[in-house]
């Protein structure tokens, strides 16, 4: 019964990462590889709002969360924007050069020892007993309901919403949408944005279960996977893929060996790029662009 | 003061492949122009300038204007030229093939706020077939539905000028004749100008009121539609016609006569 709480936990960490990589990819055909940089960048920005308004941790929490939809607004309309229409590759490239610089940043501004932005804020993690015996920590749960919430919004949102139906516009055929006088650069900082802030989630909602330190990055990069496993372009494939890459790494810890841990996404991601390169879920046709 | 004026307009692909040179035209309020030529005459390449090119297609207009009313619009982004008054259905790539039609319609912003509503149902009464179609992936309509669509989708665009590209390519004549009333229609109701882009001259020249003939990147011909009719090479070398209806075998010339244009 542990076993499932912990792939479930850990399914929704890489999950709520996971649709990160999937928005922007779906609008721009653009591999945000900075987004495990973004995502903890977002965990640090609690750190920031939580050392600033520690006498009111709800309205730091918020204020961390807005700032972060920001943040990846202004990556886009400062960075990204000019590279839009030009060559993807160079875009990819841009956003590895963003991520070894955010690296850098958030080693010099608050270096790399470790951070309990819970303690800061003075709020509390008890552990709860499941029934079967499991436990499992109030963030760790929050951290599920969270991936629920997100992931069925964002759903409804690009089902239904203008916006959203202007994201999956934009994403199948850029310059037909400009012609309908979809205004570009809105909905790719827009998408750019959303994905900061889920990923931004992830982060704080991590840091506020067991700590922070610039290791951080390594769980987005594990997240990687999770979204190629189930198709770069789909939001449930992302979920699935989540799911599975979460199943074997509590397994290999369980069963096998926990050195093994950081392996086995990438592990995983190998045999179905072998197998099955376009993903469970993703699209065939959109191989060739990546 | 025309509508729509282009002026010896000249774009470069790649900075290196110069398309089309000195093309000048001019389009009036309400008024249907037709702008023909053979494949690779530069016809496409006017109209995307016309529309706006983005980053991808490595396109600038490097020499001569578009005027429109007031304002300039060479190398300007589509979506700006769009919300202007300018809408293109291009020649392909032209719904969104994952969206379904009701979707295809409802993702264009309106002009003027509060209109989408009636943007929606204006579209509808044009082509009242797409009513039935609502639900449909745009991916999966015959080519003379998608057709329809991408002219609705320009018609949510509150244009004041379409600009259609390639309206006839690939479609059965029972459809081409639907569509061409449809956009007479369009032109009567909605007083939008047309500027028409097509291979077929006797498709584009039933309908237009004026015409421009492109060859090689250049206007080698224009005028009233009836005159451009009548001009003895566009019979022969766009309407297929060869003068009069019997000719004898002994008078047709071993080779085979070439174009000369004299206007």
């Amino acid at each position: 019964m542990q076993l499932v709480v912990n792939i479930l936990v850990l399914a929704s960490i890489y999950a709520l990462i996971a649709c990160g990589y999937v928005l922007i990819y779906r609008v721009s055909r653009v591999l945000n590889l900075a987004h495990g940089e973004l995502m903890m960048l977002g965990a640090y920005l609690l750190v920031a709002t939580a050392s600033g308004l520690s006498n009111s941790p709800v309205a730091a929490l918020l204020l961390a969360l807005a700032l972060s939809l920001v943040v990846g607004g202004m990556v886009y309309l400062f960075l990204m924007r000019r590279m839009t229409g030009e060559m993807v590759l160079a875009a990819v490239l841009t956003t590895v050069a963003l991520g070894i610089l955010l690296r850098g940043l958030i080693l010099l501004i608050w270096s790399a020892s470790p951070r309990h932005p819970r303690d800061m804020l003075g709020w509390e993690n008890p552990v709860f007993t499941l029934p079967g015996d499991a436990r499992i920590s109030l963030y760790a749960g929050l951290l599920i309901v969270s991936t629920v919430v997100v992931y069925g919004a964002l759903f409804l949102f690009l089902r239904f919403g203008r916006w959203g139906m202007r994201m999956r516009a934009a994403g199948q055929n850029p310059l037909l949408a400009a012609q309908r006088g979809i205004r570009l650069h809105a909905v790719f900082a827009l998408a750019w944005g959303l994905s900061t802030f889920t990923g931004a989630t992830a982060g704080m909602l991590i840091a506020l279960d067991s700590g922070l330190d610039s290791t951080m990055v390594m769980i987005g990069l594990k997240a990687f996977p999770a979204a190629l496993v189930g198709g770069l372009d789909s939001l449930a494939g992302a979920l699935i893929g989540a799911l599975i890459i979460a199943a074997a790494e509590v397994g290999v810890i369980r069963f096998i060996d926990p050195l093994l841990a950081d392996v086995v996404p990438f592990l995983v991601l190998i045999v179905m790029l072998v197998v099955r390169p376009w993903g469970l879920f993703g699209t065939r046709e959109e191989l060739d662009r990546v | 003061m025309s509508l729509l004026t282009v002026d010896k307009l000249e774009v470069v692909y790649q900075r290196a492949i110069t398309a089309i040179q000195g093309v000048s035209l001019r389009v009036e309020e309400r008024q249907i122009v037709a702008l023909l030529g053979t494949n690779g005459a530069g016809k496409t390449t006017t109209l995307r300038a016309i529309s706006g090119f983005l980053g991808l297609d490595d396109a600038r207009v490097t020499e001569g204007s578009i005027r429109f009313r007031d304002t300039q619009l060479e190398n300007r982004p589509p979506y700006e030229i769009t919300r202007r008054g300018l809408a293109l259905v291009p020649e392909r790539d032209k719904v969104f093939p994952n969206l379904t039609v009701a979707e295809n319609l409802a993702v264009v912003p309106s002009r003027t706020s509060g209109t989408a509503r009636k943007m929606e149902e204006r579209a509808y009464h044009f082509f009242p077939r797409l009513t039935d179609l609502r639900r449909r992936t745009a991916g999966l309509l015959s080519g003379g539905e998608r057709q329809m669509l991408a002219i609705a989708a320009g018609i949510m665009c509150d244009p004041d000028l379409l600009l259609v590209d390639e309206l006839s390519l690939g479609l059965s004549p029972v459809a081409v004749e639907e569509l061409t009333k449809s956009l007479v229609a369009i032109r009567d109701e909605l007083g939008v100008s047309i500027l028409l882009v097509e291979q077929s001259a006797t498709v584009a020249l039933g309908i237009a009121d004026y015409g421009y003939v492109l060859e090689n990147g250049r206007i080698v011909l224009d005028g009233d539609a009836q005159r451009l009719r009548d001009h003895s090479d566009v019979q022969e070398f766009y309407l297929g016609h060869t003068g009069s209806d019997r000719r004898s075998y002994r008078d047709v010339k071993q080779y085979r006569r070439s174009r000369r244009w004299y206007g």
